[in-house]
């Protein structure tokens, strides 16, 4: 029958755009309806002039080689979707810069006065000797840290695997289970890492936005044992790529994909949902359905208020929305060495200390933290010939954009971007503003314009001790607002991230599938 | 094993799971307000669609004239979107059953934006549909649908010069105007010397209002460049056309400045060509889009043996068709003709709003109009207002909404 489906999958962004393509390829008749012209959410694109953006892949440490494929090169192949992936052999630089009075500074390699200037290479022993140095007496503690990940990576394997042997589990892999009921400040701690090289290691925190003081060890050396051992990689065609690729496969196993399609509300039988309204006026119904909707909004908005349980309700008011972003996009009339880059992600921090870090960003629009991304570094051909991509970011939290009226919108804008810019040249010692051909500014109103988030923040629910992946993973099931209704995307499990929002989406399509052929 | 972590409890994992219940269990039970600052602000300043009507009607010459949109709160549109001056709005018409789209830039300043005042000027075009019906049938009380303002036609003071020279055409000169009001009333901050491209001083557009700008504000400056040759100049005229040495007799001497243009497809043509004897950054030449592209066959890398007419099988929102067109018109404009309504803004290939699946057949996008993505291109989407067909196509495209 038309407009009847097994599954609809509401939201192309990853974790939709994944569910979707596991659903089909199950043999489910299924639709996909995203609110925009374009598939990915925030693996997307953009065009100015002579340059196209990435809006927000900063890069993938679950790609690996063709030989020793990470997670999400494993993911892309699963699901038949090809992406051309492109590796660089670095993780990143860490600077705090110091004022002339600071008497731990000195002058680092840009001429400038630092406090810290830490280029981390690949690799474990590499990556701990280079500690060392910065920080003697630190390299014991950091390959401890790695001896941790290796052994969690061990568990992983087992508790996938066919046979678990709690018994086993337990003895042998207590460890990952410390790992994931302390947070990474109370291991380090624990390992005996001196404070300024858990600052160094702990710079990673804020591509999950939460800090060293409030995140599990578990998650936090999952993601930086990715990137250390493997490195980092982007598709070549920014992440549009990943998102077409994905689209593709859809469709040739079958699924219906609608585009400028938004569902404006869901339907309800019997106390559940049983099809949605697309733009207002056409109607479309499933047995099940995949929401990669945040449900801070996707409740209110597409439901009824007596249609919302309780639960469900509290979910989304206990639970603080996690870090939103201001990101500044260049297109640079000049190459990369004569802008005089040479790192592709550089980490700029007011303070060594990654908690701190987080404490000022709350509730302050625009950063004195900032993480500069030189795209030509990883994908030396991103732009035309005698041009760069620059990409900076910076992290804030809260409702930051009370007060801001239209009419000083674009002011704001300027201004922040300006503040970052300058922050860059001068903690780098080089010089950006004069090459600059194509800008674009993006503030949380313009995330939340595309991903349709709370404070539009990319990443979710803030990760936290008593909301991280464990907990968030037990109750996944608990935590969904109807038996045949699942959310997916970063505010689920795993939070931000684009191998954690396909992650969701496949494992909301497996529940789906499982009762499907069940019969249920 | 020896633990690395000898001092941690490994049973502290079970309690984070009782934990996180109980911290649920105590929250707050309402329905999630569902809104916030980002997103108040994201709405009010990109709505998906403006309900408006006409609140004036003023001749500006022969065929062209300019019309005051105000909200039209009984079909829920109660205040307008701000916007940067040098935004452009689409408009969306019905013309005999046929659903069409054409973009004008908006000529009134931002803050009148705030009083519920949106300024568009419309002029005749050769053979134009769009503005021939506007041109009559609009009048005061008209009800009309538009976009949200769109476009990147804007200064930016962190890529361009502190002095931006102008070069506008015929109609071309409504972004120009919204800036200098704009610079007018302190909400953008440059200096802009306007030279504007008019046949002689009768087809001149706004000059009072040109006048009296240039009087109110010590920033922005207007030259009528004049082309007819028994025009008559005097000061503050020039003769001619819009050439490199007048640029340069205008432009700062002594310090970089930016070149905005809008106009026609001829005049970037000529004017294009003058710049390169400048030899400016690229940076400091922009340029605004001249609206629809037409008669592809004139390229030189267009194709041989193209069939005058295509039929198109078009799938929208699970409904599929097929139309019959000429291949001289866009994808878009075939559609259109054969009422399907599709999603379209800018109309000349950059703001991808028309981004659509090409399934099967043959395109053709002149390489100066081909904003696609570099995985569009891979992935085969195309943005059917400057694709013409080649072949016949099967074609996916989402739904106007």
């Amino acid at each position: 029958m038309k407009n009847n489906y097994d599954v609809i999958v509401i939201g192309a962004g990853n974790g939709g755009l994944a569910a979707a393509a596991h659903c089909a390829k199950a043999g489910l008749k299924t639709l996909l309806l995203e609110k925009h012209n374009l598939p990915g959410g925030s693996a997307s694109s953009f065009v100015r002039g002579r340059f196209e953006f990435e809006p927000s892949l900063h890069e993938l440490c679950g790609v690996g080689t063709p030989d020793n494929p990470g997670d999400i090169a494993k993911t892309f192949m699963e699901m038949g979707a090809e992406v051309d992936w492109r590796s660089h052999l670095s993780t990143y630089r860490l600077i705090v810069p110091a004022d002339e009075n600071d008497p731990e500074g000195f002058v680092g390699e840009n001429g400038v006065r630092v406090k810290v200037d830490a280029s981390m290479p690949m690799g474990f022993e590499a990556f701990a000797r280079k500690l060392d140095s910065l920080v003697p007496g630190s390299y014991e503690s950091a390959m401890k840290a790695f001896r941790l990940s290796t052994l969690m990576y061990e568990a992983f394997d087992m508790i996938s695997g066919d046979k678990i042997n709690p018994v086993k589990l337990l003895t042998r892999y207590g460890d990952v289970f410390k790992m994931a009921g302390h947070t990474v400040k109370e291991c380090l701690d624990e390992l005996g890492m001196p404070e300024k090289a858990q600052g160094i290691f702990t710079a990673y925190w804020c591509y999950m936005g939460a800090p060293p003081m409030r995140f599990d060890m578990l998650y936090y050396m999952a993601m930086m044992h990715g990137y250390v051992e493997r490195g980092a990689s982007m598709p070549h065609l920014r992440s549009h790529e990943m998102s077409c690729a994905i689209d593709k496969v859809i469709r040739d196993n079958g699924g219906e994909i609608r585009y400028n399609s938004e569902v404006t509300k869901v339907l309800m039988k019997d106390g559940k949902p049983c099809g949605v309204v697309i733009n207002g006026k056409t109607e479309a119904y499933a047995r099940y359905f995949i929401c990669n909707v945040h449900p801070g909004f996707a409740l209110p908005d597409l439901f009824a208020p007596e249609e919302i349980p309780e639960d469900a309700r509290k979910k989304v008011n206990g639970r603080p929305v996690a870090a939103s972003l201001v990101t500044v996009y260049l297109g640079m009339n000049r190459t990369k060495e004569q802008l005089g880059f040479h790192d592709y992600s550089i980490f700029i921090a007011p303070t060594v200390d990654s908690d701190r870090q987080f404490h000022i960003s709350q509730g302050k629009l625009g950063s004195d933290f900032v993480i500069i991304n030189c795209m030509n570094e990883a994908i030396p051909n991103c732009s035309p010939e005698g041009t760069s991509i620059l990409f900076l970011t910076g992290i804030c939290y809260g409702d930051v954009m009370q007060g801001v009226r239209p009419q000083d919108y674009k002011k704001l804008k300027t201004k922040l971007a300006g503040d970052m810019i300058t922050r860059c040249e001068n903690t780098l010692g080089l010089s950006i503003k004069p090459y600059i051909e194509e800008i674009e500014i993006g503030l949380p109103p313009t995330f939340s314009r595309y991903l349709n988030t709370p404070n539009g923040s990319p990443y979710g629910y803030q990760l936290d001790m008593w909301d991280s992946m464990l907990p968030r993973t037990i109750q996944y099931a608990k935590d969904q607002p109807f038996d045949n209704f699942f959310f997916c995307g970063a505010s689920q499990e795993r939070g931000d991230g684009y191998g954690c929002a396909y992650f969701t989406g496949k494992k909301a399509a497996g529940l789906v599938i499982k009762q499907f052929t069940e019969g249920k | 094993m020896e633990s690395l972590l000898k001092n941690l409890n490994k049973r502290d994992f079970i309690s984070v799971v009782a934990n996180r219940q109980k911290k649920f269990a105590a929250a707050d039970g309402a329905v999630p307000s569902g809104t916030d600052a980002s997103r108040q602000l994201a709405r009010s300043l990109h709505p998906r669609a403006q309900y408006v009507k006409v609140a004036a009607v003023t001749e500006r010459a022969p065929d062209v004239k300019s019309f005051t949109l105000a909200p039209d709160p009984a079909r829920g549109t109660t205040s307008l979107a701000y916007f940067g001056a040098g935004k452009y709005l689409t408009v969306f018409v019905e013309i005999n059953g046929m659903p069409v789209t054409r973009a004008y830039s908006i000529s009134s300043a931002p803050k009148d934006a705030l009083e519920g005042r949106y300024e568009l000027t419309v002029k005749l075009v050769d053979g134009g549909l769009v503005s021939r019906y506007i041109l009559d049938n609009w009048q005061v009380g008209t009800e009309v649908t538009v976009s949200a303002p769109e476009g990147n036609f804007e200064y930016q003071p962190l890529r361009d010069a502190p002095t931006v020279i102008g070069l506008a055409g015929g109609s071309g000169i409504t972004p120009f105007l919204s800036m200098a009001k704009a610079i007018r009333d302190g909400d953008e901050d440059f200096d802009l010397i306007l030279l504007y491209g008019s046949r002689n001083k009768d087809s001149i557009l706004f000059y009072d209002e040109l006048t009296a700008l240039e009087k109110d504000c010590d920033r922005f400056r207007v030259i009528h460049v004049l082309s007819d040759k028994d025009a008559k100049a005097g000061k503050g005229f020039e003769k001619g056309f819009l050439t490199a040495e007048l640029i340069q007799k205008y432009a700062p001497a002594d310090k970089p400045y930016s070149v905005f243009l809008c106009g026609p497809q001829q005049m970037y043509e000529f004017v294009d060509k003058e710049l390169e004897k400048l030899a400016l950054e690229r940076k400091f030449v922009r340029h605004e889009m001249f609206g629809e592209f037409h008669n592809p066959s004139t390229q030189a890398d267009y194709p041989a043996g193209v069939p005058e007419t295509v039929k198109i099988t078009v799938t929208q929102a699970g409904e599929t068709r097929t139309v019959e067109g000429s291949s001289n018109d866009s994808v878009l404009q075939i559609l259109e003709k054969n009422g399907i309504s599709a999603p379209a803004r800018c109309r000349s290939g950059e703001c991808g709003w028309c981004h659509s699946l090409l399934v099967s057949g043959e395109i053709y996008t002149p390489p100066q109009l081909d904003y696609r993505r570099m995985a569009d291109k891979q992935f085969g989407f195309i943005h059917p207002c400057c694709s013409f067909p080649l072949t016949d196509l099967v074609i996916d495209v989402p739904e106007a909404k």
